[in-house]
């Protein structure tokens, strides 16, 4: 089973974001791996030690520093990392998805996970396109995934607590929401282990894509107000509500 | 004494015995060689000989249960006296006419001896007594009473030997052995008495009264003394009672290294080119000494009774972990199950809840009279689980995923780490860009919780006015790694190790001060290992030392308050730092009480060891809340109406005790604050800031 990741790298919301000009200031902002492509591994090496095979996680490296991120995928069990050198940290998702299209396309992939959207952008696009580039189906928002022969069982979870299963033929691109279980701890050890003894591919961007759609404005969010707690009793509580509501003019 | 075929007897059934004791220790030897290196020691023999002084005052099983300590000691020099007993015993039987009775005429002995006979006697005599008595008082104890402290928690795993009695099955059997050897000795005695009383034997003499002499009685009461112990003795070395031989070599092969220093993951001695993982899976993988902890522990679980963990209902026993370890070793070794040596830990020996229940406080070790370490096994087995992928529970790996890219475990960037700080009404110094003279190591908790920035900021405003030189690193500080290390994450602790190094290497200062126990006892005593040398100063001493040199001054005196103090597990136990925070408190002029738990006895808040991290949270009373109730109970045997403060000295403290006063719903009668609190108010400095949240 030939498993590739698409991974993405997304700007840091540990510290307060720094702006500048209509973007995210990306020289002073750290950079992480977006949190649905860590479920995505997951699931990619959940396949591999259930039906053997080989997971092949590939990114782009939009500041110089992926290969942290690659690290971390070896040591929780991917076979091969593949960075694609575009040094381009505004590179919007349909751009992302074009070159890691063209960088899959000889990999002979019998699947393709992609994290089912990115909390930078969330417009869950890399998924979509990559399938459309490779002409392979996409199924998206997943919370399960099996492989037995060239079928996979894919599961999906609805609102209302509703799980659907569909029967997908390989090859195909998923769109992860989440693995089965959570993902699991790399320790530092083997994640340094991995630094010092692994060989990152590295791949030049090829193709160009875009969104169409440009930043007009970007700034942090305006604190307005506080939430006011209201106590007493549920009648009190009623009754502070209508006068609130009265007051504003709202009833 | 005996007949030639009766020596004969005897003789062949020494051999046999010695030949199954020699089989048995050499077994034990050969298994706790089987082991890892441990450490280095250094001076061995010196540190045997203040061992066997150890051993020979009792001075360790007196850190609690005083009472049964002292039935411990009468049973120790009773058994002591008892190898004397036996050695002339067996003179007895073999010399012929050898015979110690009426200060031992019949052998006629040189004159200078003869008091030594006498006292020989009188104190067997009397020890056959004492022996007697502590026995029936440790048979009583476990038979008849039932002492609760003798069980385990229904939630700990042992081994099903163990449950089904054996340890009850070897305590009957060498209290039965000590009951009839020592009464079958002491009627041979009084079957020799031939001319009546001998006032230095009045146990015998007693006896005497009652049954007469008797050859006959002499050759029996010699058969059924001696021959128990050709029995019981190596028996021995195959029950728990090997703590009679291992526990003064064990306590003589202690720990040398700091407290607060853990044993490496990979042992730094290497053997025939052999490689090691991390820690431990199964029993081998232990160092050779926490092998031999487990023949030296008898069971006695004063540990238990100490661990946080234990009284929170968590699966965790540290006497439990050592006695199921002997019985796999026993089984392994003794029987037939070889392949136990290669069995998961933590299938066999502690579950895996029980080894994340672990606060690593020290008590079980602190209070181990035989220099056990149950808690070295526990960091060793998280070691290995971590490596091996088991799944760990999920605040603790988000907290070691922040702590891997962002240095704190809050999930905070590295930049928001001084954000404090730059909201003082002073600048304070970056110590990363100017000289200082104490480099203040804040650490997480301090840095980031909202609701310990207040005392924070007033470390500060003390330091400042006292016109102290320091700095802080901003965002080159990292968290210490302390409790990254205890919950077994070697790689990641190294990682933090030097990234701070190198934060200080970029610095200058003259020492480290820290308000964070945690983060000082690593700084202390485990960076000197990867080349920290600096001098590491708790905030409690510096205050001190601001107020000895008169730098700070106290304007108001605190007579109305009345407050305990909780000596926080890394700065207490770990590096008995007690003297300076008690020190203070008497400077600010508080009515003072302290707590039965406190100092070397105190009793953990369950933070530590990562605990603070866990997402999953037990039901049951929990430490900080027992700890809580402690406190009330204290400040009512000296009722007042002064208001009632909890003292802390630790950040993670300040959390857990205000938590702990709410779930306990005591507010109002009890308060929670940093000694730096009530420093501000004595000296007069304002914003004295409220726990907030």
């Amino acid at each position: 089973m030939n498993i590739v990741v698409a991974i993405k790298h997304i700007p840091s919301i540990a510290d307060d974001l720094p702006v500048k000009g209509n973007n995210v200031d990306f020289d002073s902002v750290d950079f992480v791996l977006n949190e649905w492509d860590e479920h995505s591994i997951e699931q990619a090496v959940l396949i591999k030690e259930a039906v053997g095979g080989t997971v092949t996680v590939v990114g782009v490296d939009l500041i110089g520093e992926l290969d942290n991120a690659l690290h971390l995928a070896l040591a929780k069990g991917a076979d091969k990392v593949v960075k694609i050198t575009a040094d381009d940290p505004a590179a919007d998702s349909h751009q992302q998805a074009k070159w890691l299209a063209e960088a899959i396309k000889g990999m002979g992939a019998d699947m393709v996970f992609a994290g089912v959207q990115a909390s930078n952008d969330i417009d869950g696009q890399i998924g979509p396109m990559i399938a459309a580039y490779l002409d392979m189906p996409y199924i998206g928002g997943t919370s399960a995934i099996e492989v037995s022969g060239s079928t996979a069982t894919v599961s999906k979870e609805f609102p209302g607590g509703v799980g659907m299963k569909y029967a997908v033929t390989l090859p195909f691109v998923a769109g992860v929401q989440s693995a089965p279980k959570p993902p699991r701890y790399a320790p530092v050890s083997k994640v340094r282990q991995m630094a010092q003894t692994a060989t990152v591919e590295k791949v030049a961007p090829s193709g160009e894509a875009s969104s169409g759609l440009a930043f007009k404005k970007m700034a942090p969010p305006v604190v307005t107000g506080h939430a006011e707690m209201i106590e007493g009793s549920p009648k009190e509580v009623a009754a502070k509500i209508v006068e609130l509501l009265k007051s504003r003019g709202l009833a | 004494m005996l007949t030639p075929i009766e020596k004969i007897l005897f003789i062949l059934l020494a051999l046999v015995s010695a030949g199954f004791t020699i089989h048995g220790f050499k077994t034990i030897i050969d298994t706790i060689r089987k082991g890892r290196p441990a450490p280095e020691l250094k001076n061995i023999p010196g540190s045997l000989v203040k061992a066997a002084i150890t051993v020979l005052f009792q001075r360790t099983i007196f850190k609690a249960r005083k009472a049964l300590s002292a039935v411990h000691l009468g049973l120790f020099f009773g058994l002591i006296t008892y190898a004397f007993v036996n050695l002339f015993d067996v003179m007895e039987g073999l010399i012929p006419n050898f015979d110690l009775t009426y200060s031992g005429k019949h052998i006629a002995p040189p004159a200078w001896t003869v008091p030594l006979i006498n006292a020989y006697n009188l104190i067997s005599d009397v020890m056959s007594v004492f022996l007697l008595i502590a026995i029936t008082v440790f048979l009583v104890r476990r038979f008849i009473v039932k002492d609760k402290a003798l069980t385990y928690r229904e939630n700990v795993l042992l081994n099903p030997k163990v449950k089904a009695g054996g340890q009850a099955r070897d305590s009957l059997i060498v209290g039965v052995f000590v009951i009839m050897h020592v009464t079958a000795h002491v009627l041979s005695q009084a079957f020799r008495l031939t001319e009546g009383a001998d006032p230095f034997m009045p146990f015998a003499s007693f006896l005497n009264s009652l049954f007469g002499a008797s050859e006959v009685g002499v050759h029996v009461a010699w058969w059924v003394s001696l021959g128990w112990v050709m029995f019981i003795i190596p028996y021995l070395s195959r029950s728990k009672h090997t703590h009679f031989f291992m526990a003064p070599v064990n306590l003589g092969l202690a720990k040398q290294n700091p407290r607060g220093q853990l044993d490496p993951a990979i042992p730094l001695k290497v053997i025939d080119g052999r490689k090691y993982d991390p820690g431990a899976k199964v029993i081998t993988d232990l160092a050779w000494k926490r092998i031999l902890d487990a023949y030296a522990c008898v069971q006695c679980n004063r540990c238990q009774d100490v661990c946080p963990a234990n009284f929170y209902g968590r699966p965790l026993s540290p006497s439990a972990l050592e006695v199921n370890k002997r019985y796999l070793l026993k089984e392994a070794t003794f029987g037939s199950h070889p392949d136990l040596l290669q069995a998961p830990l933590t299938e066999t020996v502690i579950s895996p809840e029980a080894v994340w229940s672990c606060t690593t406080c020290y008590a079980c070790v602190r209070v181990c009279p035989v220099g056990n370490e149950p808690m070295a096994d526990i960091v060793d087995i998280r070691r290995r689980m971590l490596i091996d992928g088991f799944e760990i529970d999920s605040g603790v790996q988000t907290a070691l995923q922040s702590l891997a890219t962002n240095g704190n475990w809050m999930g905070k960037g590295k930049r928001l780490r001084g954000r404090w700080a730059k909201e003082m009404e002073f600048p304070v110094k970056n110590a990363s860009e100017e000289p200082v003279e104490y480099l203040w190591f804040v650490g997480d908790t301090a840095s980031f919780d909202e609701r310990v920035i207040p005392n924070t900021k007033m470390v500060a405003r003390i330091f400042h006015q006292a016109g102290l030189d320091f700095g802080i690193l901003y965002q080159n500080e990292s968290n210490a790694g302390n409790d990254v290390r205890r919950v077994g994450e070697e790689g990641l602790f190294e990682q933090l190790v030097e990234q701070n190094m190198a934060a200080f290497g970029k610095a200058q200062f003259q020492r480290i001060v820290t308000t964070d126990p945690h983060s000082f006892n690593t700084l202390k005593n485990e960076y000197p290992q990867f080349g920290g040398k600096f001098e590491v100063k708790h905030y409690t001493v510096t205050l001190l030392k601001l107020f000895e040199e008169g730098k700070l001054t106290i304007k108001n005196k605190l007579s109305h308050y009345k407050v305990t103090f909780h000596d926080p597990c890394y700065l207490g136990r770990y590096n008995g730092g007690f003297t300076a925070p008690r020190k203070l408190l008497e400077l600010l002029g508080v009515e003072f009480h302290e707590m039965p738990r406190n100092c070397e006895n105190s009793f953990c808040c369950g933070a530590g060891g990562g605990q603070i991290w866990m997402g999953k949270v037990a039901p049951g009373e929990r430490p900080a809340e027992n700890r809580i109730k402690e406190a009330l109970s204290t400040f009512q045997s000296h009722p007042s109406d002064k208001k009632q403060l909890f003292i802390v000295t630790c950040p993670k403290d300040m959390i857990m005790y205000s938590d702990a006063v709410k779930t306990t719903g005591n507010e109002g009668k009890i308060e929670v604050r940093d000694i730096i609190q009530l420093v501000a108010e004595a000296v007069g400095v304002e914003e004295v800031s409220q726990i907030v949240g």
